[in-house]
């Protein structure tokens, strides 16, 4: 039998610590599921020193079309959670100006097994880079902004 | 054709497409907007509506699907989330 995943989304303002984030995912995991799930898969994301051109990047700005932004990320992260049938999921990305260094996505999957973790976090993170409507713009050390039009390589 | 006040689409741009165009939102009379791709040849944006995606709604949409009084019709421009 399958329930539904039990899914925390969030899209942020302001920098986060993705530790801090996973250690109260996990607390409140503990609190209301006791049975805690066997296998975590994660991933964090950082903002990179340098842009898609190899200069100096002073900041990476994230755009989104909020309301559809909101609604694709529990669209795509509910399907896939299904389809794997893993339990939890925590997603967090960020918007606005994000400084190298800073993380801008983290992505938690807690399931039975190594199998359904990895994939369904692997499969959530590729489904966001290219569904979900978010644009990234860099700002370089001359002032000037510049729109990526695709993702970097895998 | 329809006058000021009467049933019309709004249109939204983003990121690129919004810089290049020089605006974010327009309303359009439902009479000029019969599908996505209507309204993208009257924009005459630069580029292919190729490389754009079409929501409607909030849900991505084939640029063909008819639009409806009241509908959000957003142009996409390349995606680059993550």
């Amino acid at each position: 039998m399958q329930h539904p995943p039990h899914l925390q989304i969030e899209l942020l303002t302001k920098p986060f610590e993705p530790l801090q984030k996973l250690e109260q995912w996990q607390q409140e995991r503990n609190n209301t599921d006791p049975e805690a799930s066997a296998a975590e898969a994660l991933f964090i994301g950082r903002v990179r020193g340098q842009s898609s051109d190899g200069q100096p990047l002073c900041a990476l700005e994230l755009e989104h079309y909020p309301g559809m932004t909101e609604r694709q990320l529990e669209r795509l992260a509910t399907a896939c959670s299904q389809r794997h049938g893993v339990h939890h999921g925590l997603v967090l990305h960020r918007i606005g100006r994000v400084l190298p260094g800073e993380a801008i996505v983290l992505v938690a999957i807690a399931a039975d097994r190594r199998g359904p973790a990895q994939r369904c976090c692997q499969e959530i993170l590729e489904a966001l880079k290219h569904e979900a409507p978010f644009w990234k713009r860099e700002w370089r050390a001359d002032g000037s902004g510049h729109w990526i039009t695709g993702n970097t390589p895998w | 054709m329809t006058g000021l006040g009467s049933a019309t689409i709004r249109v939204r741009l983003f990121a690129g497409l919004r810089d290049a165009a020089g605006w974010s939102e327009q309303e359009w009379p439902i009479d000029l907007a019969r599908s996505p791709e209507a309204v993208w040849q009257q924009l005459q944006l630069d580029g292919d509506l190729q490389t754009v995606r079409v929501a409607i709604n909030h849900a991505f949409a084939a640029a063909d699907k008819p639009l409806q009084a009241g509908d959000e019709l957003a142009f996409l421009p390349p995606i680059s989330g993550g």
